[in-house]
């Protein structure tokens, strides 16, 4: 039966927005964190950590899918693959780079601009509550609608796969090492 | 929680993220500046589908293509950084500076 369910509407209200306010500060606090550690290492780990935070906030709107293949494809894949190459690229002494290039200045007061025209335009269109409904499993939805009407991008989709996996083998290879025949 | 609740949070991570492409010095930094804007779009679209058209799964379906995107641009930028870092000898924006800057 549906946990949800047997829980009065107000504390079920109150839970989720408790919930909520936790995971978007952890997002925002991980966020910070990448963008503002001095080793790149504890950059990636607090990468690792807001792409599963953000996992969570999938789960909370309900997309189930959506959470289980965002862990699966960014936390477990991409993350690991920037791991190696940090392993890879960075010599030990230089891991503790300088973080910040020239124009954080201007960076900062562009992205700050943006972030406030854009709350405050949300300010003045958006005035409306949202609609809960109760959770109900996404993915049969989702392939049908993969296979059915988004057709066309899932083949794009595919091609562009294909195309950086053969971009990503002719960048790999050590041209110095290992001339073309 | 409401739609609001989350466009505030996607704008905040978005520019979050819009920063640290602008400013960082690394280049594997500026990747992962880049992973959290997509984030902050991600969201929009889980959140548009979840309080404006419950029922549909149109959003969830655009951002499995988002993070499908992502996961190409990550394969490619990678083994560009992994190619420039043989080159040049670091992973800065800067190009010719120093391994030690």
């Amino acid at each position: 039966m549906d946990p949800l369910a047997t829980c009065p509407l107000e504390v079920d209200g109150l839970i989720i927005d408790a919930i909520f306010y936790v995971l978007a500060a952890a997002t925002l606090l991980s966020a910070l964190a990448v963008v503002s550690c001095r080793n790149i290492f504890h950059s990636a780990i607090a990468l690792s950590a807001c792409l599963s935070i953000v996992a969570a906030l999938f789960a909370l709107l309900g997309a189930d899918f959506l959470a289980a293949s965002q862990l699966l494809v960014y936390v477990g894949g991409i993350m690991i693959l920037m791991l190696f190459v940090i392993m890879l690229s960075q010599r030990p002494a230089t891991v503790p780079l300088q973080r910040a290039n020239s124009q954080w200045f201007w960076g900062l007061l562009l992205s700050g601009v943006i972030a406030w025209r854009l709350l405050l335009s949300f300010r003045q269109v958006f005035r409306f509550e949202g609609s809960r409904t109760p959770p109900v499993p996404t993915t049969i939805a989702l392939g049908h609608l993969l296979m059915s009407d988004m057709l066309v991008p899932f083949e794009a989709i595919s091609l562009v796969l294909l195309a950086a996996l053969v971009g990503a083998v002719l960048f790999g290879q050590d041209l110095a090492e290992n001339p073309p025949k | 929680m409401t739609l609001y609740h989350f466009l505030i949070l996607s704008v905040l991570l978005f520019s979050i993220g819009l920063y640290g492409v602008l400013s960082r010095r690394n280049i594997l930094s500026v990747l992962m500046s880049i992973e959290l804007m997509f984030n902050a779009a991600n969201i929009n679209f889980v959140a548009f589908n979840y309080f404006r058209y419950p029922g549909q799964v149109w959003g969830m379906g655009f951002a499995i293509f988002v993070i499908t995107l992502a996961a190409a641009e990550a394969v490619v930028g990678l083994s560009l950084i992994l190619a420039g870092a043989r080159h040049f000898g670091s992973s800065s924006t800067r190009p010719g500076t120093a391994p030690h800057d």
